[in-house]
């Protein structure tokens, strides 16, 4: 599909923000006007990169969780799935989400049993997660934008 | 739905004053997700102008509380050094619009976005210095005996418990995803408990920037109580303090003055001193309350309750803020 579904929602951000957003007189309803065109940049922006991110991330945890976790591979039937051709998002987000579970219980476990090295290095997984997803950063863009 | 309501509200309020008016404006405020709140401007017949604040329940919204629960808290502070608007009227019954509401003069002064650096200069000093000084007078105020009592019949012991419970229960019937931070930080919370609070003290609930009203270089009114209770003066300082309402300028809360500077101001005005390491577990409090807020915001946008947009917003930018400061402690802590 040409041109891309990010352009699509790029230039419908941009319509939304400077051009149809000023002509609302009632100010409630030209704010919120506003605000869903910054939320629509936002999508746009994260659009592109979604699933690639998603596959890392299952990809990482499930390194993590065998390098450092009581979860042996054979027990991890999430590890079939996750290895699947299905690349759509939410395929992707429902093997995510049973692997952040399975990771959050972990950890619990490490820090209950006193682990610090292995709590220190969960602690590193969950901010390239963290990186990975945010999209407060582009707050700062936003706000020009919308100025 | 505005039309019919500024209708309704014409007849409800001729009748209360008892005098015939016209009305100039009734536009609705954008930005609040607890309650619908309208600017309202009428005339009398001898051309007389009143300027009201509206504030609805809305049936579906980010938190929910008893519209009293918020009245009793203006109510406490009215002729007080905490700056509070005029309360006319309440109404706990949806007889009259449709949902209970509580109607109170305008204030003169305007609202900054808590998201914006900058948006006090160039008066952050002044009116930093009055932030955090109105915070310290809201802790000592000492209450109504009836405010006390009506507050007092859901307290419980120890405050950070009641608190903690009450934020966690919110995550857990309102999650749409599973985030190992947000788990990590709560049992850090519940493993390392704060000494219970010697002074027991109206906590306004959100108190920080954009929640007050400033003209220049003074603060005018303080605003948005629907999360009052009674409870630990720091769990006030801790939200306050909260790097999300200076995330481009962490060394300066809500964007106004530098932090020691802060809680200097605070200590001062409130006689409390504080304790680093319990101020440190509200602060970290804090943003477990946050993403509890925030995730509820993104329940009602997900599940079609509430389509507006700052629900989202609320899910997306405060909701990664405050889990990066959760992050942020447990790295500090380990």
């Amino acid at each position: 599909m040409k041109p891309d579904l990010n352009i699509a929602l790029l230039n419908a951000a941009q319509e939304i923000i400077s051009r149809f957003s000023p002509l609302i007189e009632d100010e409630y309803e030209r704010s919120r006007l506003s605000s869903w065109g910054a939320l629509v940049l936002i999508s746009a922006m994260k659009l592109d990169d979604a699933g690639a991110s998603l596959d890392k991330e299952n990809q990482d945890i499930i390194e993590w969780l065998l390098s450092n976790s009581r979860i042996k591979e054979n027990e991890l039937e999430i590890l079939k799935s996750a290895d699947s051709e299905d690349n759509s998002i939410s395929f992707l987000d429902e093997n995510n989400q049973k692997l952040r579970r399975i990771l959050s219980d972990e950890v619990e476990f490490l820090e209950s049993d006193g682990q610090r090295a292995k709590v220190r290095s969960a602690y590193e997984l969950f901010r390239s997660m963290h990186q990975r997803r945010k999209v407060s950063d582009l707050v700062g863009l936003l706000q020009q934008k919308i100025d | 739905m505005s039309e019919e309501l500024s209708k309704s509200f014409l007849s409800y309020y001729s009748n209360l004053s008892n005098k015939v008016f016209s009305l100039l404006s009734f536009e609705r405020i954008f930005g609040g997700a607890s309650r619908e709140t309208y600017k309202i401007r009428l005339k009398d017949s001898l051309g007389s102008e009143e300027r009201l604040i509206l504030r609805l329940s809305q049936e579906s919204s980010l938190i929910e509380t008893e519209q009293r629960i918020e009245y009793l808290a203006y109510s406490a502070f009215q002729k007080s050094n905490v700056p509070v608007p005029i309360l006319i009227d309440m109404s706990e019954d949806d007889s009259t619009f449709n949902a209970p509401f509580m109607l109170m003069r305008e204030l003169n002064g305007e609202a900054a976005n808590p998201f914006t650096p900058n948006g006090y200069s160039p008066y952050e000093q002044d009116i930093g210095i009055q932030f955090w000084s109105i915070l310290g007078e809201i802790a000592k105020r000492k209450l109504d005996n009836d405010i006390f009592n009506t507050f007092a019949k859901d307290l419980d012991k120890p405050f950070w418990k009641t608190e903690l419970d009450k934020w966690v229960k919110v995550i857990e019937e309102d999650s749409i995803g599973v985030e190992p931070i947000l788990d990590a930080g709560i049992r850090y919370l519940y493993s390392y408990p704060p000494k219970e609070a010697k002074n027991i003290c109206m906590v306004h609930g959100d108190y920080r920037s954009g929640n007050f009203l400033y003209l220049k270089n003074e603060i005018t009114g303080i605003l948005d109580w629907e999360m009052a209770h009674l409870g630990d003066p720091l769990e006030d300082l801790g939200w306050a303090l909260s790097p999300i309402w200076s995330w481009q300028d962490k060394d300066r809360p809500a964007y106004l003055i530098p932090r020691d500077e802060a809680i200097e101001v605070w200590e001062s005005s409130s006689n409390c001193k504080v304790d680093k390491k319990d101020l440190e577990w509200w602060e970290l409090f804090a943003a477990i309350k946050g993403m509890a807020i925030w995730i509820s915001a993104g329940n009602e946008f997900k599940s079609g309750k509430n389509i507006d947009p700052i629900n989202l917003f609320s899910a997306w930018i405060p909701g990664d803020i405050h889990l990066e400061v959760i992050l942020n402690t447990l790295e500090s802590k380990i």
